[in-house]
């Protein structure tokens, strides 16, 4: 009984140690970023990071989905107004995958939260998101 | 629809921009942003938006009483045409943004986006210009326009004006560019491109020059946004560095296109 007690707490603790590890901010040129959630959906708003009202939509197609990752991005005093990398999805088999959304003029808001689409066959496990040379781990976000 | 004034003006580059703006013009800014705003109701409450087949939008054909590709110069959707404001003795790029492509809020937003992260000036010019031909004529707007530009702006430049209409059909992950669903409504759900558009497609994707116009269509895409704030003054230096302005004005150097600002400089011109 206690066996089993402290085996559950243990992979519970295993569970809460890598959720941790998945929010945990990475610091790129200045960024601190901070993976949030994966969203799968077919339909997607085109819009820019930082976002901002831009109309168009992005549509999946059949056999296809959208693994849309929010990142939340804080502008630290070390940043120097520069060119960021699109994000680059990886899943489980180390496939990578481009997003259409670009992060456009990253030092104009002192922090935000971006959503990136990244088109995949549909039910495709992701483990990381990198920006250039900072990866992030989307293990336990990921759906 | 309730209507956000000042989000609509601020929408169309603020109050002075509108002053430029004839009731046409406005009346059609208006109807577009009424447009967007509806989609995004729509879409934030999640609701799959319907998109019309090819049939359903031909069969609207016999219900206007002008032709959709027909230049925003030549055409008053809600009613008779305005008289336009003259153009100047000796025209140039910046007058015509001023009094025939006005609000131009697309191209300026489009351009701005290729502005920032330091794309090269022959691909932000090619952005300021890439739908400015449409004020004459939409269909095949690409080629208008690379035709309408081709004498006082560089080959690259022209090259991503001419062919952007065709890469906007194909999307492209590599490049960030997604197939966009304003095309689903525009050109139906099931439309398939005609067998010109594929065939340069195919030329394209072959060509030392692909990003020239691949760059112009990511940079389209994510430039309709009705609140953006955008000028032309961003452009002045890249306008004087790379477009030739002749010195008789746009419409009076005999170029091979001089006879398409002219039309544009008075559309209403009866022969």
């Amino acid at each position: 009984m206690r066996k089993g007690f402290l085996t559950v707490s243990f992979v519970a603790c295993l569970a809460a140690i890598a959720a941790g590890q998945a929010s945990k901010p990475t610091h790129y040129k200045g960024l601190e970023v901070t993976p949030l959630s994966i969203e799968r959906t077919q339909n997607v708003p085109l819009l820019d990071c930082p976002p901002g009202s831009n109309t168009q939509r992005g549509n999946a197609r059949a056999g296809e989905e959208f693994a849309v990752v929010t990142l939340a991005f804080k502008v630290t005093p070390a940043f120097k107004e520069t060119v960021i990398k699109r994000p680059v999805l990886t899943d489980v088999n180390g496939k990578s995958y481009n997003t259409s959304v670009a992060i456009i003029d990253p030092g104009s808001l002192p922090e935000y939260k971006c959503s990136f689409p990244f088109r995949v066959p549909a039910g495709t496990k992701v483990v990381s998101v990198a920006i250039d040379t900072a990866t992030l781990d989307l293990a336990a976000l990921s759906k | 629809m309730e209507i956000d004034r000042r989000a609509f003006i601020a929408s169309l580059g603020g109050t002075a921009a509108v002053g430029l703006m004839d009731s046409e013009a406005k009346a059609d800014a208006l109807e577009h942003w009424m447009e967007d705003q509806l989609d995004q109701q729509a879409a934030a409450q999640g609701t799959p938006e319907k998109f019309p087949t090819v049939a359903e939008l031909e069969a609207q054909i016999e219900t206007r009483n002008y032709r959709r590709g027909a230049g925003n110069v030549f055409v008053n959707t809600r009613g008779n045409v305005k008289k336009l404001a003259p153009m100047p003795k000796n025209p140039t790029l910046q007058d015509f943004f001023r009094l025939r492509f006005a609000p131009a809020n697309h191209v300026l937003q489009s351009a701005t986006r290729a502005l920032k992260p330091g794309m090269s000036e022959d691909i932000i010019l090619a952005c300021l210009l890439h739908d400015c031909a449409q004020a004459l004529m939409k269909a095949d707007h690409g080629w208008w326009g690379a035709q309408l530009f081709e004498p006082y702006i560089p080959e690259k430049s022209t090259f991503g004006i001419r062919y952007h209409q065709t890469l906007r059909f194909y999307a492209d992950a590599e490049a960030g560019y997604e197939y966009p669903d304003l095309y689903y409504r525009i050109f139906g759900q099931d439309y398939v491109p005609p067998p010109h558009i594929e065939a340069t497609y195919k030329m394209l994707r072959n060509h030392k020059w692909y990003m020239e116009p691949r760059l112009v269509t990511v940079n389209d895409l994510y430039a309709f946004d009705p609140n953006a704030k955008v000028s032309i003054e961003p452009f002045e230096d890249i306008i004087g560095r790379h477009f030739k302005t002749p010195k008789e004005g746009l419409g009076n150097d005999n170029s091979p296109s001089a006879h398409m600002w002219r039309t544009l400089a008075n559309p209403d011109a009866p022969l």
